[in-house]
């Protein structure tokens, strides 16, 4: 390679079924200063790549997002963030939560490719020593009625087959997740997992090389499914854009087992209880991208030490696979650990004889495979020769690019909406839309009781909450959150918005906000209008998080402790998805009983809305339902009044001040108020009124506005015996509150203008619609 | 105090939730590794097959598990009078070693077929109702149960409809009593339909004992409805309007839910046995 010109290294490049660019090649010769052996060279194309090296996101997402707070223990860097729960009899337990993509392979192959998903992201959770308590899923489709329609129901019923099918047998319970559904994700589907993990504080596992390394030889175990072909090239698979022909690009695609998962995270709790309870230091790490290079140096770089990896050793399913598939391939269910030398054998016959992996799994076991160096060298060896061989900080150094960034031209005036003549024809139209329509067909599929942690499912509320710790008071809540039309519309803003919705959704619940995830999902970062939509929306995701913490702009955010970018996200007729950032939100707390939903709970209670309605429909249901298209502008967010609007929530439902409280967000108020009076999935049978005339200011707004503009805001359903703290509680707080309608005996669906019905539908009319809409994409 | 065995075979996934609901009630819980020495069995005076995949469902659901050494061992322990219970795939390896319903020892005579409803087949969770009826299981697993009481437990399982083809056996289950449980409405009358009939199972069975009424395979997860909170907040009559009104209130909360009876009967049975030394 060395001396060698662009084209012929590119020849050279390509030859060997890599991606490095001619310049990244240079960049490699020049940290090794020799020409790079072929494992070399697939370690570097695999460390560089996108997906595993941030090289083109790193320096934004550093410059812009806060990761740091009093309730963060560990911001991003490892495997997953980690964030304070509380004490419980003496015992200080902490959450661990960690938030990837799976765009790529679950377009090609949805069942593996969701499935592996969910098994990788469970395996960032475990590896820092925590019980995976819950996975959570972001799901983004193209138009299921579209030109290609068919496509994108079966990779509809692929994935949620993919995610039920592992999560399922993994025993790990769905805490529910969204779904969109939007034209321009026909040709790539965005499969977006969060897992949340439940530690001990002192029980915590690093994802390093400990100190200990340094005074008493340490060797490396791998343990798990034997290493094969599979996955190969998965990072750099994940890190360009998806070609038309699917055939070709299976072979990038992992092969997920929740069985051996299941044994292997059973197993590992013993063996580190048995660590723990020895005193031994170890460090742990799962092996996802770059497979057992990746995890290997990463583990003794972030030590700061070498390591020599044995290839030969590395159990593997069949003989004879070359150097740089057992080092680089993305075989699943493996994981990685460092113990010292005199306990190797006892940790082998855990995995091997006490749990008898070879015998529960074919060519599943542990193996000693490397050993620490005391200097900083990272070697690879095959038949006792170096096949990799160079200083551990250069395979780790990772690379940059400072991508252009162009704001996109304005699109001309948008087409006004057409006005509305029967408001019945129309909620009934929306409320069986797909991103409106009830998601429970999808839920069925997933097993939300296992463990038996949950006190809040799925579907119930705007988030998920549970009990965590067996007997204690502790809570905690997860919610996940993104509107691709309203990026679209505009990065910064909308990115904004759906960080206040994360947070709105945990405070319904009776949750405190206590740390922020991302994934940030984008097209081809080399456009720098792609690259611009990202520069945004990451400083609007950034100056929200800051702006929302619970004192304000001057005290703590709510950092983002965990998190993955995901580029190249478009097909191969060139047009990119929606910029998609989408956030999770993770809550806690002191006493989990006092959480509710945003079900009606009672008949003669009132409806209160806090939120003024905007006369803004750009990107709205609405716009898409009348015109079909996504266009205009999003409504305004002022950061400190929604800050003191989200505080007042979450006292208010602490204090059990709300019956009920529901975050106004797609469908704007009406939806929001169907919701409520639906009840989760059992209507109570509580009908529900509202005179569209209190729904407030500035008078003239249009009644399209009133009701289906997606501001910022929520619905509470309150008794009328607390109905005066509770207005006087937003009052101090300066928020506005109005009562906007009334609980009913009857189940009836009422709009009201000026005493004549706008809307007066029997809700178990709406209901069915609302139920049975997404119900033929799965069956 | 009474010790039960929580059998972990590797695939299982609800051993730690079953020896939780097993404490709740009073007895000495320990999770039992299917490889351990065969001795072990015998120290324990009631066994449970948790829920989950054991072996991955290879073959048919619970045909591998129900093969295993340990399986063996616990049905001699079962033919010696103690109580088992197999809870969802758990049922299923009770079913497909033979033990339930057990006319003919060793022969598989039911089976847990895959799920058969309109519309809505495949992998299905929910709540559901149960009802106990009368038989001789009544006395192990529901003598805490009111006759005809709605009892609401999730189920989570896609292959949960009990079959038989043999129209004797069938004749059999339903003249001694084994059906203990069947799916019924929130009114507690026989379920008719889905959603309240989730599967389509046979004599709407939920759960089938064996003639001795000791052996119980339990499609419902009771481990899952141990305590008031993990009763949906949304769900139709007492046991919803409890949970709705026990907002707040966290003692309440962690109170009894509707699936602690089984585990209460079971614990019932078992302790003038426990107190009068008749441990094995």
């Amino acid at each position: 390679m060395s001396g060698a010109d662009d084209r012929s290294l590119k020849a050279l490049i390509a030859e060997a079924g890599l991606r490095l660019t001619p310049g990244e090649a240079r960049r490699m010769l020049e940290l090794l200063r020799r020409d790079p052996t072929r494992v070399e060279a697939t370690i570097f194309d695999t460390m560089w790549s996108e997906h595993c090296s941030y090289k083109s996101s790193r320096w934004v997402l550093k410059q812009y997002l806060p990761t740091e707070s009093p309730w963060v223990i560990l911001g991003p860097g490892e495997d997953a963030g980690i964030v304070r729960l509380g004490t419980h009899d003496g015992v200080e337990y902490a959450l661990v939560i960690a938030h990837e993509s799976h765009n790529h392979p679950s377009q090609v192959v949805p069942v593996e490719g969701a499935a592996t998903g969910i098994g990788g992201i469970v395996r960032d959770v475990a590896c820092m020593g925590a019980e995976v308590v819950g996975v959570m899923d972001a799901l983004r489709f193209g138009d299921p009625d579209g030109a290609r329609g068919s496509t994108v129901r079966e990779i509809v019923r692929g994935v949620v087959d993919g995610i039920w099918q592992y999560g399922d047998a993994l025993g790990v319970p769905n805490l529910g997740g969204d779904v969109f559904f939007s034209p321009r994700y026909d040709e790539n589907c965005l499969v977006n997992v969060v897992a949340l993990g439940l530690v001990r504080f002192d029980r915590i596992v690093r994802s390093r090389v400990p100190e200990e390394a340094r005074r008493e030889p340490y060797v490396l175990i791998l343990v798990g499914k034997p290493t094969d072909e599979t996955g190969f090239g998965g990072a750099a698979f994940a890190s360009a854009v998806l070609e038309e022909s699917a055939e070709g690009q299976r072979g990038h695609v992992q092969v997920p087992d929740p069985f051996l998962k299941r044994v292997l995270l059973e197993a590992n709790r013993a063996v580190l209880d048995w660590l723990h309870r020895e005193g031994v230091v170890a460090g742990f790490k799962d092996l996802g991208a770059g497979g057992i290079a990746c995890a290997s140096s990463e583990l003794a770089a972030a030590g700061g030490l070498g390591m020599d990896v044995d290839l030969d050793r590395v159990p593997a399913a069949r003989e004879g696979y070359p150097s740089e598939v057992i080092a680089c391939s993305e075989t699943q269910e493996r994981f990685a650990l460092v113990v010292p030398e005199r306990v190797a054998d006892r940790v082998l016959q855990w995995y091997n004889v006490t749990f008898a992996l070879p015998e529960v799994y074919d060519g599943a076991r542990a193996a000693v495979v490397g050993r620490v160096r005391s200097d900083s060298r990272y070697r690879m060896l095959r038949g006792g020769l170096p096949v990799c061989d160079s200083p551990v900080e250069v395979i780790t150094a990772g690379i940059e690019h400072r991508r252009p960034e162009r704001p996109r031209p304005r699109g001309g005036a948008p087409e006004p909406l057409p006005p509305v003549h029967d408001h019945e024809a129309l909620l009934r139209k929306l409320v069986g839309t797909p991103n409106l329509a009830s998601r429970e067909p999808i839920v069925r599929f997933y097993d939300t009781e296992v463990q038996g942690r949950m006190v809040i499912r799925a579907g119930e509320a705007d988030a998920s909450v549970m009990a965590p710790v067996p007997g204690s008071k502790l809570g905690c809540a997860l919610t996940v959150d993104g509107n691709p039309w309203w990026v679209a519309a505009d990065p910064y803003w909308g990115t904004a918005h759906v960080v206040c919705e994360a947070l709105r959704n945990l405070v319904a619940v009776g949750a405190q906000p206590v740390a922020l995830t991302d994934c940030l999902n984008f097209g081809n970062p080399e456009d720098p209008e792609v690259f611009g939509d990202f520069g945004r929306s990451v400083r609007g995701l950034g100056d929200a998080a800051r702006a929302l913490g619970p004192d304000g702009p001057g005290g703590p955010p709510i950092a983002i402790v965990s998190g993955n970018v995901s580029f190249y996200n478009e097909g191969s007729s060139g047009r990119s998805i929606e910029p998609s950032p989408i956030v999770a939100g993770l809550g806690v707390l002191d006493d989990w009983s006092v959480a509710t939903t945003g079900a009606l709970k009672r008949r003669g209670s009132v409806i209160v809305l806090s939120g003024a309605r905007q006369d803004r429909l750009g990107a709205s249901q609405l716009r898409h339902a009348l015109l079909g298209k996504t266009d205009g502008s999003i409504p305004d967010l002022d950061f400190e009044r929604e800050r003191r609007r989200i505080y007042a929530a979450l006292e208010a439902v602490r204090r059990g001040l709300a019956l009920a409280c529901h975050d106004i967000a797609e469908g704007g108020l009406a939806i929001a108020a169907f919701e409520m009076a639906l009840g989760g999935y059992a209507s109570q049978g509580i009908g529900l009124q509202i005179p569209i005339s209190g729904i407030g200011d500035p008078p003239g707004m249009s009644s399209e506005a009133r009701l289906y503009s997606e501001a910022p805001g929520f619905l509470f359903e309150v008794s009328k015996e607390k109905l005066t703290d509770f207005l006087a509680l937003f009052e101090r707080s300066g928020v506005d509150a109005t009562m906007v309608g009334r609980t009913l005996e009857e189940p009836r669906f009422r709009l009201l203008d000026g005493g004549r019905p706008l809307v007066d539908l029997d809700l178990e009319t709406l209901a069915r619609i609302h139920a049975e809409a997404l119900a033929p994409m799965v069956e | 105090m009474a010790r039960a065995a929580v059998v972990q075979i590797p695939g299982v996934n609800c051993e730690y939730e079953t020896a939780r609901a097993l404490e709740a009630v009073g007895l000495e819980a320990r999770i039992v590794r299917w490889n351990e020495p065969d001795s072990v069995w015998s120290g324990f005076d009631a066994f449970v097959l948790p829920g989950g995949f054991a072996f991955q469902d290879r073959i048919r659901a619970g045909a591998v598990a129900a093969k295993l050494n340990a399986v063996d061992r616990i049905a001699s322990e079962a033919a010696r009078g103690k109580p088992v219970l197999g809870i969802c795939n758990g049922a299923q390896v009770l079913v497909e070693a033979g033990l339930v319903p057990g006319f003919r020892p060793g022969h598989v005579e039911l089976t847990l077929a895959p799920n058969r409803a309109p519309r809505r087949e495949g992998y299905l969770c929910r709540w559901v109702w149960v009802r106990a009826e009368e038989g001789p299981g009544r006395e192990w697993f529901a003598r805490g149960a009111r006759p005809g009481e709605p009892i609401p437990v999730p189920i989570a399982h896609g292959e949960g409809r009990f079959q038989t083809a043999d129209p004797e056996v069938r004749r059999r289950i339903q003249t001694d009593g084994l059906v203990l449980f069947r799916y019924a409405t929130p009114a507690g009358a026989p379920a008719e339909e889905y959603p309240f009939d989730p599967n389509g199972a046979m004599l709407q069975a939920a759960g089938v004992t064996n003639a001795a009424g000791n052996i119980l395979a339990f499609m419902p997860h009771p481990e899952r409805a141990l305590w008031l909170r993990q009763v949906p907040i949304d769900m139709a009559g007492d046991w919803g309007e409890r949970r709705r009104a026990a907002v707040g209130t966290w003692g309440s909360l962690e109170g009894p839910g509707p699936g602690r009876v089984v585990f209460e009967s079971l614990a019932a049975r078992l302790r003038p046995r426990a107190a009068i030394g008749a441990r094995a």
